[in-house]
């Protein structure tokens, strides 16, 4: 027992060690993060430049950090007016802005390509913050001039994310009463009638396996409500009139020298009409959808996600 | 005297216990009724509400009012923690069984059943906080593991079942000891069991990193909605094979060091010397397991860092140059400790053998050097400094420890670190070796495992000169590649030369030339070197780091393979006299393998913090409160309980699985 008492002891002083040690470099390298940073001026930028923007892990300014993998930044803004007349721009702050928005369009010599684009992900600075950087580097070497800053407002993409989280419908749905509405005979707006999923439905329209895994919510919720806005390659409809004047809407199933067949809504029922090309009088595709467009009239919202949510789980 | 036996026996234990098990059995269904009851009532009285109430879907919770990730981290870490130490268990105990096995030897055979005994206590307890991780991480992290369903499913079942494969195999392995040790053939179906168990756990550790990459350097996935394009590169994802390569030889090294800290524990207890004896021995081998795996594992974690810093720049920066970079200075500190503890016990180990003190004077010499390693591994540099630390320095870097600060110093002293290590192993080896034989009497297979050795070393540090050779740069920078191809090709002749002074029976003179020429080539000259091209061609300093490790790896290597070979039926100068070690040096072991633990800790905080505030990284953004990056100190103390729980819990698992043993000595 005493053994194990000193084994506590020594276990307990080594940790107190480690967490000394944790304490004193926290008092060391302190906690500035740039958080707070806001609006457009040299000082937010600043500060951005050491936090938020990450640039300080690449870049010194003179004597100021240790980076060494990007360029050091000291007299960055007369050194940019060299560069501009080089390259042909009009001005050492634009040289900077084009640096920053297509970051591999200009590598000082001996440096590799590394410097992300910070609007994007992971760093995703936004656009206000990026100017505040510039008016920062204006600083380096030159005097600011935020009206000439904000000039270039345009040309700073906004950031690429703001809160990226799962989707999720805007009410609690379950995905199964989805599934019953998919494959329910009983109703108009049955959509294994016209869809293939998992082997079950028909082929009218495009075979939905698997389509939670290739497709986006916003895509297939625009798909149901608006369905002639994107269609779907090979399932365009297809409009002929007859000698005879009659007009048909429906999906080019084939067509040969012999004959033409194409896949019509008979009263609710998809069926298969054949026509001979002498009693075809004009035949021409339509940039509508043969899918209704009337399902928000058609569905409840509940059942509207229902099924969206039940697409998304196809996976 | 007679007595008369009565109609019920009140002082029976078995009875008592009968008692208690009904009383516990009665208050258990009056609960369930009552609980039913309430349960009806309380759902009828809800109804109104709920139905007022819709359903709200949420992202986060929190844990009874403390910090959700505050708790997963603990409970993660700790699940990590036992796993390490059931994942590696096995890989030696395996290993020992054969050693035991092919050598007819009891004494390996039975500590790897002792080995055994711990895992099969450990493995309950990791799979206890596996399922708890599951509910915790689903309970307060809702929408990102419905994200990691939807991508991960199917693998999960391919986890479950892995699962079973070793659980069926861990409770296989220890309980057929016995019926399967009566044969041979029996012994190696046993041994056959142990590596199917090595397999599965194996693939369960593999799978579980693949979701741990894939939060680090998503692949498979559109970055823009989520929508998985290809699961198989959703699961190969860019850091999964680095970050598995690091783990396995991770969990050894941790595994080694938890059961050698078991065994200092034991020792000290021990009150015969049979006793002592035997954890002393047993501590040994859990130090040689720890340091085996120890001495490489810089290499996989340069390997690991390097991929790191390729699979995303802004991650890399952040780890060596940002927010990351003070927690290297505090891992520095517990390698440190690690590399100096087991060198300490390895030294205190001599004493316990007749001969080894012929080596004693070298070791003043060993320690100058890896306290001097540890030092220039400590001086921090490359680090963003504040406007104070540049005043009080008076420039950008120190006027001397500039010197020590980058990645040319650091690399350099950590090679040296390994080297001296691998020195002062060299010694504890041949501490009781006296005369050896000539090579040439060892026969041809032991000419023919030299050669081969030799073989395969040359061939990959050519495979990767003639890589170099080929490297896409632009000219002014690529001839800074050539003197790292020279010395690969300098160290193929050292190899070379050293396999022939074998073969001339001068295998010590040979260990020591290549020696001297890796130490020279690795450590000196890539010193200096390095801070040439650190000024000149920073891009180049990737590739000499890999030189550095090469050349080093490559010593290890043919000087371990000409070591055994040359020392093979040595004769023996005293014997070991085992349970002779001072009662300090079991202080070193409990040092690993606190050392170790907090280690994994504080590795498993950088890991995960890299991502920042993303839980898939560049792609979902952690929304929560807790969405910020800790300071060192909250770090420390969240890692330092994590430590006391790992211990306090695996301290009390070893007790329950002694208490077996316990019992048959009473018997």
């Amino acid at each position: 027992m005493r053994s194990f008492l000193n084994a506590v002891i020594f276990t307990v002083a080594v940790l107190g060690f480690f967490t000394y040690v944790c304490i004193y470099v926290t008092g060391l390298s302190g906690g500035g993060d740039g958080g707070g940073a806001t609006g457009v001026s040299p000082e937010a930028g600043e500060k951005i430049f050491w936090g938020d923007g990450q640039c300080h892990t690449c870049h010194s300014i003179g004597t100021s950090g240790s980076a060494t993998r990007g360029p050091n930044q000291e007299g960055l803004a007369s050194r940019a007016e060299e560069r501009a007349k080089a390259t042909g721009l009009s001005s050492g702050l634009e040289y900077i802005v084009e640096s920053i928005v297509e970051p591999d369009k200009f590598i000082v010599e001996g440096y590799d390509k590394i410097m992300p684009k910070v609007y994007d992900p992971p760093i995703m600075l936004d656009r206000e913050k990026i100017l505040a950087v510039l008016t920062y580097m204006q600083t380096l070497g030159g005097e600011t001039d935020i009206g000439a800053v904000m000039k270039f407002k345009d040309r700073i993409p906004e950031a690429s994310k703001t809160k990226v989280v799962p989707w999720v419908p805007p009410i609690e749905v379950d995905p199964k009463e989805g599934e019953l509405i998919f494959f329910d005979d009983t109703r108009d707006v049955t959509c294994s009638k016209c869809h293939l999923l998992n082997g079950k439905g028909s082929k009218v329209g495009p075979d939905l396996t698997g389509i939670g895994a290739v497709q986006t919510p916003q895509y297939l919720i625009e798909s149901v409500l608006k369905p002639s806005k994107v269609i779907v390659k090979g399932f365009e409809t297809m409009y002929l009139m007859t000698n005879d004047g009659m007009a048909y809407n429906g999906l080019l199933v084939s067509q040969n020298e012999e004959e033409v067949v194409l896949m019509v809504d008979e009263d609710g029922k998809m069926e298969e009409l054949v026509f001979y090309p002498d009693e075809i009088a004009q035949m021409q595709k339509q940039d509508v959808s043969i899918m209704p467009g009337n399902f928000s009239e058609m569905l409840t919202t509940k059942e509207f996600y229902g099924i969206i949510s039940f697409l998304l789980n196809q996976k | 005297m007679d007595y008369i036996k009565p109609f019920i026996n009140f002082t029976s234990k078995k009875l008592q216990l009968r008692i208690v098990f009904a009383l516990f059995l009665a208050i258990f269904l009056i609960a369930l009724a009552t609980g039913t009851g309430m349960a009806q009532e309380n759902a009828e009285a809800a109804k109104d509400a709920v139905a007022a109430e819709p359903y709200k879907v949420v992202d986060y919770r929190n844990f009874f009012g403390l910090d959700g990730r505050l708790i997963v981290w603990i409970i993660s870490e700790l699940h990590l923690m036992f796993a390490a130490f059931v994942l590696a268990v096995p890989i030696f105990v395996v290993i020992i069984e054969i050693i035991g096995a092919k050598g007819n030897d009891i004494k390996f055979d039975n500590l790897a059943r002792e080995f055994t005994k711990l895992l099969s206590a450990a493995f309950a307890t990791t799979a206890s906080l596996g399922g708890l991780l599951a509910f915790a991480l689903y309970g307060l992290y809702p929408a990102f593991m419905r994200y990691m369903t939807d991508v991960f499913h199917p693998f999960m079942f391919i986890y479950a079942l892995c699962f079973f494969g070793e659980v069926f195999c861990l409770y296989g392995y220890y309980y057929s000891w016995d019926l399967l040790s009566k044969t041979p053939k029996g012994k190696w179906i046993h041994i056959s069991i142990g590596v199917m168990l090595n397999l599965f756990g194996t693939a369960l550790m593999m799978l579980a990193n693949s979701w741990a990459t894939f939060m680090m350097a998503p692949g498979g996935i559109n970055m823009e909605t989520g929508t998985v394009t290809s699961l198989y590169h959703a699961f190969y994802n860019f850091l999964w094979m680095p970050v598995n390569i690091h783990r396995i030889i991770a969990n050894v090294a941790f595994g080694g060091f938890v059961v050698g800290a078991y065994a200092a524990v034991k020792f000290m207890g021990s009150k015969t010397d049979e006793e002592r004896a035997h954890y002393d021995w047993m501590g040994y081998i859990g130090n040689f397991i720890g340091l085996s795996a120890l001495i490489p594992l810089p290499f996989a974690g340069y390997y690991l860092g390097r991929e790191v810093y390729s699979a995303s720049p802004v991650m890399g920066n952040i780890m060596m140059g940002g927010a990351f970079s003070w927690t290297f200075i505090i891992q520095a500190i517990l390698i440190g400790m690690l590399f100096i503890g087991g060198n300490y016990y390895l030294w205190n180990g001599m004493s316990r053998i007749k001969g080894a003190e012929r080596y004693t004077p070298y070791i003043k010499y060993i320690n100058i050097v890896i306290f001097f390693c540890f030092a220039v591994w400590l001086t921090p540099h490359n680090l963003p400094l504040s406007g104070e630390e540049r005043a009080l320095i008076g420039e950008q870097y120190h006027p001397f420890s500039k010197f020590f600060g980058v990645m040319a110093a650091k690399n350099a002293v950590v090679n040296l670190l390994i080297l001296s290590t691998f020195f002062s192993f060299l010694l504890y080896r041949r501490a009781n070796k006296g005369e050896t034989k000539p090579f040439s009497s060892h026969g041809s297979a032991a000419r023919i495992t030299l050669i081969i050795t030799v073989g395969l070393t040359v061939m990959y540090l050519a495979w990767y000169a003639l890589g170099l050779r080929g490297i896409d740069l632009e000219e002014n920078i690529k001839q800074y590649v050539s003197p790292l191809i020279t010395c690969l090709v300098l160290q193929i002749i050292a190899i070379v030369i050293a396999l022939l002074l074998t073969f001339a029976n001068k295998g010590k003179f040979a260990q020591s030339f290549l020696f001297v020429v890796t130490a020279v080539m690795a450590v000196i000259y890539f010193w200096y070197y390095g801070f040439v091209v650190m000024e000149k061609a920073n891009l180049v300093l990737r590739y000499l780091s890999v030189t550095q490790v090469s050349i080093v790896i490559s010593c290890l290597i043919v000087n371990t393979v000409i070591d055994v070979l040359i020392f093979k039926d040595a004769k023996e100068v005293g014997g070991i006299q085992w349970g002779k070690i001072p009662h300090r040096s079991q202080y070193a072991l409990l040092l690993l393998c606190v050392a170790i633990v907090t280690l994994m800790g504080l590795m498993g905080f950088i890991r995960s913090g890299l991502r920042m505030n993303w839980h898939i990284y560049g792609y979902m953004q952690d929304t929560s409160a807790g969405a910020f990056t800790p300071s060192i100190a909250y770090m420390g103390w969240t890692v330092s309980l994590i430590v006391i729980l790992f211990l306090a819990l695996v301290a009390f698992v070893f007790w329950l699985a002694g208490l077996a043993d316990k019992k048959k000595k009473h018997a």
